[in-house]
């Protein structure tokens, strides 16, 4: 094959490359937007000192959220030993890392000076749920880049090119259970925390209690594995060489139901225990989001779409078996931790408590992102999605069936040694 | 297939290792850097704003604004309507609460902000990230955001003043520093916060009526200090326990 018929046209308008070629678009338009932001500074959002939190935010939290699949199956792999679900582990791995991605492409966007990004790690304090959170975040990067990198090296091209690199690359699989132990420690401080991190605050009545934590790390464990299952499932039915073991897939998804069960369970209890104490500004922030602007969110959105229906689908074997509903309730759990998220950020903002004396009232106000913030969160979910196709097509992270495990490669290799004892 | 593990596994340990060097590194470098060490200071300042004086003439917030540079579309001390008593306005200024146990010191994640042993929670804008955790965090909103880049001449300037300190650039959070610049040059020329005008905060002078008093809580001779024990006062949102340094006297039944 020549180079010519490399690049003729028929080669090159493939669905796939279109789909690429919009997602580049899209990346494109948010990278506009994002010089945008540099250059112009924040006043092109439409957050203000009231609400100095917004669409970023919740793009942030919920690519981290979508993410636990990572420490959760490489958990279930390496610690609990459930050796099955490994090529599962590797799709949450990848997943997990480009979500990692797009939450710092997202925070350098957000915060007033991206050039000081470095100075949580320099200037410590131990006392701040952010720093944690930001340590957490940085380190658990680091252990999903390591944990990724043996995808890497085990592609033809390093293994043809850079042999060498190749090798240190794969030999770094050795460490899976090492790095799976550390990742579960860092993701349930840094996925429970982002819920603490509103939770401490006491300016801020809705927010300030310790359920946000638990409910946190419980939704990011439904949405993440939902995501990984969801990416490897559109994987296969759009890319032939992408090939899965359904019946792990519906394995996952069975579990995925039963962890929703626990946080519906939880969510309900969070809710209605807020009703027992009054404190100025709670059960406004409550009715604010049961019968106020963010009611529809809630019950449809978080409730009934986010964990009721894909409950009932996912527990019922005959509705899970079906493909295309099963991947209907995964999307539908990924949604609903987005509009959790999102309610959540948004809430202890939009209910405002003020501080004159003997007349503590509430005040309701609003926020709704400007058109540079849609662009470049846009732009950021086009990464994502870029980074997961390419991965799905050139680094093979869906495939069930013709991944090497290292012990094996290994283990020939020394049996081939001539100064083999036995 | 042993040796090939245990390659690996000090492979593991030294990068653990190396992490755990840079972190330690890290935390040396903070250390030798930290702006404030703890210690004492003989000194509590604070501010006592008195309802009964103050006409909302806004006297303070423009000569705030030029003293520390701030721009037109952020107030350091605000003033407020609080109420009415018949037909007469009550008002509220509120600058920064300088809070003891401040929420926005506990949030800040790079130590941008801290209280000082004075009892002044300060901003070191050259450490700010701009996460923008700390309005968040504070029940006054008492902290602003830069969301713009403020170029070009100060309003306020030089009607209602000088600026003292620098301006801050975009993307940092800032708020009330009690004039901390007057306050520590002024003891360093013997002269008494609260007392002397040049060292004693903008928006106390500027003001015509004498509603703000400043002083020193370890002092009983000084004037908050007198007042606070002859006068009843209030501060806000008392029930979160964030201890404010500015008290406040209420509209008083006798004078009124």
């Amino acid at each position: 094959m020549n180079k010519l018929s490399l690049l003729s046209p028929r080669r090159l308008i493939t669905p796939f490359n279109i789909f690429l070629a919009f997602l580049l678009m899209i990346c494109a338009a948010g990278v506009v937007g994002a010089l945008i932001v540099f250059t112009q500074g924040l006043w092109v959002t439409n957050l203000t000192d009231l609400v100095p939190w917004g669409l970023w935010i919740t793009l942030d939290l919920s690519s981290i959220a979508l993410s636990a699949g990572a420490f959760m199956l490489c958990a279930a792999v390496y610690i609990l030993g459930l050796k099955k679900f490994q090529p599962v582990a590797r799709t949450a791995t990848f997943v997990g890392l480009i979500g990692y991605s797009m939450a710092m492409l997202c925070l350098v966007m957000d915060i007033g000076r991206p050039d000081r990004f470095w100075h949580g790690f320099v200037y410590w304090n131990p006392h701040s749920v952010l720093w944690e959170v930001t340590m957490c975040i940085s380190l658990y990067f680091t252990v999903l880049a390591l944990e990724a990198l043996p995808i890497i090296g085990r592609t033809p091209f390093m293994q043809q090119r850079l042999p060498w690199l190749s090798t240190r690359m794969t030999g770094l699989h050795a460490l899976a259970p090492a790095l799976a132990i550390a990742g579960l420690a860092l993701s349930s401080l840094h996925q429970s925390s982002l819920g603490a991190m509103y939770g401490i605050l006491k300016s801020r009545p809705i927010w300030f209690r310790p359920d946000l934590s638990v409910l946190f790390i419980i939704s990011a464990i439904a949405a993440g594995v939902s995501m990984t299952v969801l990416v490897s499932m559109l994987a296969s039915r759009t890319y032939k060489k992408a090939r899965v073991n359904d019946d792990l897939l519906q394995q996952i998804a069975y579990f995925i139901g039963w962890v929703l069960v626990g946080y519906v369970y939880f969510r309900f209890w969070d809710a209605f225990s807020m009703t027992y104490t009054v404190l100025p500004g709670r059960t406004e922030g409550l009715h604010f989001l049961t019968k106020g602007p963010f009611a529809f969110n809630f019950w449809v959105g978080e409730i009934l779409l986010g964990a009721i229906v894909p409950i009932v689908i996912l527990l019922t074997k005959r509705y899970r078996q079906n493909q295309v509903l099963r991947m209907v309730a995964l999307a539908l759990v990924v949604g609903g931790v987005v509009a959790y998220r999102w309610d959540t950020n948004l809430a202890g903002q939009l209910v405002l408590l003020t501080y004159l004396p003997n007349q503590i009232e509430t005040l309701y106000t609003t926020y709704f992102p400007s058109l540079v913030e849609f662009i470049t969160g846009a732009g950021v979910v086009a990464y994502g999605v870029l980074a997961i196709s390419l991965g799905v097509r050139y680094l093979n992270i869906v495939d069930h069936y013709s991944v090497p495990t290292e012990e094996h490669a290994v283990g020939e290799q020394a049996q081939a040694l001539p100064a083999a004892t036995d | 297939m042993a040796e090939e593990k245990k390659l690996n596994r000090r492979g593991f340990l030294k990068i653990a290792a190396a992490g755990a060097a840079t972190l330690t590194g890290f935390r040396i470098v903070e250390l030798a850097t930290a702006s404030e060490t703890g210690g004492s200071s003989p000194h509590q300042w604070v501010m006592v704003i008195d309802q009964q004086k103050c006409i909302g003439c806004g006297h303070c917030t423009l000569a705030c604004r030029a003293t520390n540079d701030v721009p037109p579309d952020i107030s350091w001390t605000r003033v407020l309507e609080a109420d009415n008593i018949g037909d007469r306005k009550v008002f509220l200024p509120r600058p920064c609460q300088h809070c003891e146990h401040a929420p926005c010191v506990e949030v800040c994640m790079v130590k941008a902000t801290t209280r000082r042993p004075d009892g002044i929670v300060v901003m070191d804008y050259d450490r700010c990230i701009g996460c923008r955790y700390c309005e968040v965090a504070c029940p006054y909103g008492a902290r602003a955001f830069n969301w713009k880049e403020f170029d070009g001449p100060n309003p306020a300037v030089p009607t209602w003043g000088t600026p003292e300190i620098p301006r801050r650039p975009r993307g940092v959070v800032e708020k009330c520093s009690f004039c901390y610049q007057r306050i520590d040059r002024g003891l360093e020329r013997g002269l008494k916060p609260g007392v002397d005008e040049d060292a004693t905060p903008a928006c106390v002078i500027a003001c015509p009526m004498g509603a703000r008093i400043f002083g020193d809580l370890n002092d009983p001779e000084s004037e908050v200090s007198k007042l606070l024990a002859d006068y009843p006062y209030f501060r806000l949102r008392e029930d979160l326990g964030t201890n404010p340094h500015v008290y406040y006297l209420p509209v008083r039944e006798e004078a009124a």
